[in-house]
């Protein structure tokens, strides 16, 4: 990778995965990225992670599917998709002009399912990773279920790792009482890196007709109200395990971005703030450059872990 | 194409109580926009509502590079929105969605507007009068203060008929009934578009379907992104060839729908195929 004509490296590596720059669009939030194809340039992005994909097509959640809530959204779209054949045949080869790693999130009723839609996404050229959907809040089965038990979790990860020689990035859900648990069973299960996190579970009321304000019932939030819990988790699984993680939740700014990768992530995503402002890339990369800049440093990978939290032993490499 | 950027605010026109007119510059809006697009805007960066929202286009001027929305002030978002000085920027991407479909030759169309679902209908009469065509308003509200920006359409020469449920205005009742009158008294192979809330659409839609007349209408669900992804503004809508509804994006498919492929809420003949899709939902 070579550095920028500023002469500063945002290039990072997660999984053997090369990535231009450590910002990728947080599944669910970006479609399958054609979308945004006339609208902002998609090979500014280290990578997309599509909306999940299972073997059929998916109808999703009845309406109303979203809420807004202080600095939040709250939704419940219950993974309205295409099905993995249709976006392989259809939307795949849509991406590959663009220079940016494309990222499967895949997602099943049941641990079969979730092997095979990996193989299918195998099969093809254009994949660079899988990332596993076992924390969406917003399905009755699957989703959130298999996120929730440390054995699901691994059994999972164990199917699909044994589906694919591609990367395996288990997105860890956040509705635990201890990530760290689960991101040691999606490593023992052959993990190749961690999305740390999934929405958190909410529900938002109507008092004027004292119902849920999603036909859902319940949501998942995500938005910059959730940015100190995520950190925090991507944090903490972080320092769980020996692979990297991927941190997400709330970014917005390169600030944003800086936090989860100074908790120790090797990479991010950006989610909610694909839907408010899609110059939201462009604009993280300029700050970031700014940062590295001010703080006389040419790697953005110099920033990751390099948290002084109080009684740690100092951190390696930080620039006092 | 859609273009994403900050665009100043060039004119702030304050009408009754909570409506106000507001005309941004963006080039793209200007040259681009068609009668019943819409631009995703929001007022400065604050994360607390995160949320762009959507305001259909009212008017454009090529020669200024300027389009104008109309507002009604009615949450923090819209608020926000409002209070914008002239030279403060919003964040603006579009022109978005699918626009109404100019009728066909020899066709009157009547537009059905409820309060602030009037806006699309000034840029369509534009579009419609440059190409030497007729246009009629039927413009309901529950009151004379919700019938704001009348006076745009009589520059354009435009006949309106305003309807408000207490009278203070026009007929007093449901827009419904001057337009049923005016199609009882032999309208010209009339075309119906219609703006504004859901129960009038939905009454819009059955009188059109009961006369067997074309007719479109511009959906107003909630929108997270206005690009397709986020998925929030679903509504259930099935084709004459499609065997059951499907979710479509009401911000890119739509807004704008052909009547008769909306499956409506609180609707009998609707419950059945609102059911086949739900079974089949998460």
């Amino acid at each position: 990778m070579t550095p920028g004509n500023d002469g500063l490296h945002l290039a990072v590596e997660v999984a053997g995965l090369r990535l231009k720059n450590p910002l990728l669009a947080a599944s669910g939030t970006f479609g399958y990225g054609v979308e945004y194809a006339g609208i902002l340039d998609l090979s500014l992005l280290g990578g997309i992670v599509t909306k999940g994909l299972y073997l059929e097509p998916r109808d999703g959640c009845p309406t109303p599917r979203i809420a807004e809530t202080p600095s939040g959204l709250l939704n419940a779209i219950g993974l309205q998709g295409v099905g993995v054949r249709a976006f392989v045949k259809e939307v795949l080869p849509r991406l590959a002009p663009y220079d940016t790693a494309v990222v499967v999130n895949v997602c099943g009723d049941t641990v079969e399912e979730y092997a095979e839609v990996t193989r299918i996404v195998d099969a093809v050229p254009g994949v660079a990773a899988v990332e596993i959907n076992i924390s969406c809040p917003n399905v009755k089965v699957g989703g959130m279920a298999f996120g929730g038990d440390p054995e699901m979790t691994y059994a999972v990860v164990a199917a699909v790792r044994k589906a694919t020689r591609l990367p395996v990035i288990p997105k860890l859900s956040p509705n635990v009482a201890d990530i760290s648990v689960f991101a040691r069973a999606a490593e023992d299960a052959g993990a190749d890196a961690l999305s740390c996190i999934n929405t958190l579970l909410g529900l938002a009321v109507d008092v004027e007709t004292r119902r849920p304000r999603l036909a859902f019932g319940t949501g998942g939030l995500s938005g910059p109200a959730i940015r100190p819990i995520a950190v925090r988790m991507a944090w903490q699984a972080a320092r769980a395990v020996r692979i990297p993680v991927i941190g997400v939740g709330g970014i917005g700014s390169g600030a944003d971005a800086l936090e989860f990768m100074i908790a120790g992530c090797r990479a991010v995503q950006v989610g909610t703030a694909n839907f408010v402002d899609p110059g939201v890339y462009a604009r993280i990369l300029s700050e970031l450059r700014a940062y590295l800049e001010r703080h006389g440093l040419r790697d953005i990978n110099d920033v990751v872990g390099a948290l002084a939290f109080p009684g740690d032993p100092a951190p390696l490499g930080v620039h006092s | 194409m859609p273009a994403n950027r900050d665009a100043p605010l060039v004119a702030r026109v304050p009408l009754d109580g909570p409506y106000v007119l507001l005309t941004f510059r963006h080039p793209e809006v200007a040259a681009e926009a068609r009668a019943g697009q819409y631009v995703m805007i929001k007022a400065g960066t604050s994360a607390d509502l995160p949320l762009r929202r959507p305001f259909s286009v009212m008017a454009v001027s090529a020669e200024h590079e300027t389009f104008t929305i109309f507002l009604k002030a009615v949450g923090a978002g819209s608020r926000a929105l409002a209070d914008l000085r002239p030279g403060e920027p919003a964040q603006c991407l579009g022109p978005l969605g699918r626009p109404f479909t100019a009728p066909p030759e020899k066709s009157e169309a009547l537009m059905v507007a409820g309060g602030y679902g009037i806006a699309p209908f000034a840029l369509f009469c534009d579009e419609l009068l440059r190409r030497g065509r007729t246009a009629r308003v039927f413009y309901g509200g529950r009151t004379a203060a919700d019938l704001q920006v009348r006076e745009a359409f009589a520059e354009r020469g435009v006949a309106l008929v305003a309807a408000t449920e207490d009278g203070s205005l026009g007929h007093r009742g449901r827009v419904t009934e001057p337009l049923e009158a005016y199609l009882d008294a032999g309208a010209l192979r009339p075309t119906l578009f219609a703006c504004g809330p859901d129960a009038m659409l939905h009454a819009v839609a059955r009188l059109a379907a009961r006369r067997g007349l074309p007719a479109e209408v511009s959906l107003d669900p909630w929108m997270g992104c206005g690009i397709g992804t986020c998925l929030g503004c679903v509504v259930p809508i099935q084709r004459a060839d499609e065997p059951r509804p499907r979710y479509r994006c009401a911000c890119t498919e739509g807004p704008v729908f052909d009547a008769v492929t909306v499956v409506w809420t609180g609707d009998d003949a609707s419950l059945a195929r609102r059911r086949a899709l739900e079974e089949t939902t998460a």
